[in-house]
């Protein structure tokens, strides 16, 4: 079940509200995880059995672990045990036909491929299990005694299937003790309806314009380039629209989620655009991996080593193809250029700085688009004048015409520009007042219209849900 | 101030999801849609094994879609929105130019052509090519022929079209019905094209195959409003339109014979006429198998024509030119199967197709 869907918007949800918000505060665990194994069993009726056996094995790590803080050797050994539950879990249903097919590429073998479908969000909810257990571990957290507890959190709806990854450090007490007051439902609603909005009006929008360039036999160089910059835009609105959404709902329910987007085109080069985007995805490499390897704290060449294995894992982590390892390498390279040389000459100029982050975000996310890299190579070649394609054609003049006020809207949102003026505006003793009234119909209407472009429209799966 | 505010929010924004929740709940569900001539998705069954193998989810999403409250105002909401607040050009494929609703048919796909091109090849090599028959091939082009280019919007390549069908159905004479339209012969929001306004292009193909009309006709025009294909496809407010048909003494006494549910009639079904879509008046809409008896010709020169919708309206005005026509469908009725309905002899025959049906031939059998 997507967010951005009717039976969600208006039959899941209402119900869940309204016995969530009638349970007593000792059941709303149990209505947030009944709930969102329903929500879950909804898209995946089959794989619900799995996730709840991940939770059962975390539940049982973490209280053995903590009940062997005494023995090292044996929490240790848990650790080991769960971690590789985990992650086998995790490598079967994602990565065995990849590793299957590759293996057939290199050894001339023809191992029959096993197609199995990917459960949904089993990337996200796997990495939040591994970090429940490592906290657990290295005693940042207390176990969780209370295994719905546990799984409420591990299969909480509003962040399951598409994140943010969310630390059960960051919300261990929030499980036990939250609070729900009209300002949290309030600032949850906005943040979901403009959420809401995000995936509808920009990123699905911006998706049928890539669709058609995809459709297209004869191109020009500039649908190229117009289709890498609506396709960077709609991976970051719809992405970040989601995690608007799943914080949204959070803070309805009472949870105070980190945020998993900050601006990140705006970032003056790819260290700080790594620390915009995907935040949360970001921070879980750079805590469970990155720094046991020892960080940068470590000689020059292990550091750089470092950094390609955090990175070739984050491209790993998004999909089971080359062009998603190529995609992180590729980071990884502008990233140790950026911190071997790089970085204090991005410092002088502000301007040729953001150029550069553009740049090199639109072009990585040629290449994580593409069906393989033969099809990335190309792309990239004829956005760079090869392949013989024209200037300019009909049909780019056309989508251009056709997607200006979305492509403008959509540049226009990925700056803080509008929130900025909306804030100002709020703090004007005559704006504030008329934002009283002024917010809660805008928030009414982009409810209405997005409904009705729901309606209009069919199935519209969000571009994560994958992972 | 804020507090207020939020208190506001919640009030007036919850009351607006949660009508919507409880009317999406208990409203009645509608059967069909006119606006898109189409039934609607009903509740589905509940079952385990529908549970278990996500079809009941899928099917209960399509539902909830389609009997979501206020579903027509809704996609008018969305048709405002594209058009007029994000500047769109088109609105599911369709845009609205001149006061004309047209569907974007681009680009050109040549494999499906060529498919359209070997079916009717395989009719001709099956039936035709022994025998003393005359063929003709014509295309009717649709309305991004005239209105595309010029305003700016992708049209697939229409010449390249024609030139294939004229280079690859070497068996059959090409006539070119091209000049002969302009866009005030179509409805505004409909695909097809007007009959009264078909005259000189119904003389261009009887003359081409050897025949003459009189081109005189008295116009009639229909009772009931007529709201086009485009008209709920594009959830605009377009303002409906009348259709008029022609008749005269000679098409006024011809029979025809539907030869799927087996009745004769006139050339045109004024129940069809009433219904929810009026063009299928003429000659009852989308049959597999149709003959025009003309008992009032001088001549007794056969007609077979292979023929989309657009067929529908113009065969009427070229039934003067023959004692019998046959319409066919190969959409609806297997081109191996024609040998048990038709004898084929020295008719003379036309492959006459609108340029969307050939840019999307996979309904060709």
């Amino acid at each position: 079940m997507l967010f951005s869907s009717i039976p969600f918007l208006y039959w899941f949800l209402p119900i869940v509200l309204l016995l969530y918000t009638a349970a007593p505060h000792r059941l709303k665990n149990i209505v947030l995880l009944l709930s969102s194994l329903f929500f879950y069993g909804w898209g995946e009726p089959r794989y619900v059995l799995w996730m709840l056996l991940a939770i059962v094995v975390a539940y049982l790590s973490g209280v053995l672990i903590e009940s062997f803080k005494s023995s090292p050797g044996l929490a240790r050994l848990v650790l080991v045990l769960s971690v590789s539950f985990d992650l086998l879990l995790l490598g079967y249903f994602k990565y065995a036909d990849f590793i299957i097919s590759n293996l057939n590429a290199v050894t001339g073998l023809s191992v029959p491929l096993l197609k199995i479908s990917l459960p949904i969000g089993i990337s996200f909810y796997t990495f939040q299990i591994l970090s429940y257990t490592v906290d657990v571990y290295r005693g940042d957290v207390r176990a969780q005694r209370n295994i719905l507890d546990l799984a409420a959190y591990v299969s909480l709806f509003p962040q399951l299937i598409a994140g943010p990854i969310v630390r059960y450090s960051d919300v261990e007490k929030q499980l036990k003790k939250r609070s729900h007051t009209i300002e949290k439902t309030a600032e949850g609603m906005g943040r979901f309806i403009t959420g809401l909005g995000k995936k509808i009006l920009i990123a699905n929008l911006l998706g049928e314009l890539c669709s058609s360039f995809r459709g297209l036999e004869d191109c020009s160089l500039l649908f190229f380039w117009l289709y890498a910059f609506a396709y960077s835009l709609h991976v970051y609105y719809d992405f970040s629209g989601y995690s608007d959404m799943a914080i949204g709902l959070g803070k309805i329910f009472g949870f105070d989620f980190l945020e998993n987007f900050n601006y990140p085109f705006i970032s003056k080069s790819i260290t700080e655009f790594w620390r915009r985007w995907h935040i949360s995805l970001s921070s879980w490499f750079r805590d469970y991996v990155y720094i046991p390897l020892g960080g940068s704290r470590v000689s020059a060449p292990r550091h750089l080593f470092n950094i390609f294995a955090v990175w070739m894992l984050t491209g790993f982590w998004h999909g089971a193809a080359w062009n998603f390892v190529i995609w992180g390498l590729y980071f990884a390279l502008l990233l140790m250029i950026e911190k071997l040389w790089l970085l204090n000459y991005l410092k002088r100029n502000s301007i040729l700085s953001h150029i550069y982050v553009i740049l090199a975000a639109v072009l990585s996310f040629v290449i994580f688009d593409a069906s393989n890299m033969a099809q990335a190579c190309s792309v990239l070649r004829a956005m760079f004048g090869g392949g013989g394609y024209p200037l300019i054609s009909t049909e780019a003049v056309y989508y251009l015409r056709s997607y200006f006020v979305v492509l403008a809207a959509a540049v226009a949102g990925a700056t803080p520009l509008p929130k900025t003026m909306w804030n100002r505006i709020s703090q004007h003793p005559v704006g504030g007042k008329l934002m009283v009234f002024a917010e809660p119909l805008a928030l009414s209407a982009l409810l209405v219209i997005c409904t009705a472009f729901l309606v209009d429209g069919s199935f519209n799966p969000f571009l994560y849900f994958r992972f | 101030m804020k507090q207020y505010k939020n208190k506001v929010s919640v009030a007036v924004v919850g009351l607006v999801f949660f009508c919507l929740s409880l009317a999406a709940w208990i409203l009645p569900s509608k059967d069909f849609s006119d606006s898109e001539r189409r039934k609607l998705a009903v509740r589905p069954k509940l079952s385990l094994t529908a549970i278990l193998d996500g079809s009941y989810m899928t099917d209960f999403e399509s539902f909830t879609l389609d009997q979501f409250p206020m579903r027509d105002t809704l996609r008018s909401v969305k048709a405002f929105t594209t058009y007029y607040a994000l500047g769109q050009l088109d609105n599911h494929g369709i845009y609205v130019k001149d006061g004309y609703a047209a569907k974007l048919e681009y680009p050109l796909d040549k494999a499906s052509v060529s498919h359209a091109v070997d079916s009717f090849t395989r009719i001709y090599d099956q039936y035709l090519a022994d025998k003393n028959t005359k063929l003709y091939a014509s295309v009717i082009p649709d309305k991004g022929y005239f209105l595309a280019e010029k305003n700016g919007y992708p049209c697939m390549d229409y010449e390249m079209l024609f030139q294939i069908l004229k280079d690859d159905m070497s068996f059959a004479e090409y006539i070119d019905i091209t000049d002969t339209l302009d866009i005030t012969d179509y409805y505004k929001t409909d695909t097809h094209w007007r009959q009264e306004k078909l005259i000189e292009t119904a003389e261009v193909l009887a003359s081409g195959m050897g025949t003459s009309l009189t081109g005189r006709y008295t116009v009639n025009t229909l009772d009931t409003p007529f709201y086009g294909v485009y008209y709920g496809q594009s959830a605009l407010p377009l303002r409906p339109e009348t259709i008029d048909y022609l008749t005269n003494d000679t098409l006024d006494g011809c029979i025809v014979t539907n030869h799927e549910k087996g009745t004769t009639g006139g050339l045109y079904d004024m129940e069809k006429g009433a219904g929810k879509d009026p063009y299928e008046m003429f000659l009852s809409g989308p049959v597999s198998l149709i003959t025009i008896d003309n008992p009032n010709c001088s001549s007794d020169k056969e007609l077979i024509i292979f023929r989309d919708s657009f067929g529908s309206s113009i065969a009427p005005l070229l039934a003067e030119g023959y004692a019998k026509i046959t319409l066919v469908d190969i959409r609806y009725l297997r081109s191996d199967f024609l040998g048990r309905f038709i004898e084929f002899d020295d008719q003379d025959v036309l492959f006459l197709y609108s340029t969307p049906v050939l840019n999307n031939s996979e309904t060709l059998n």
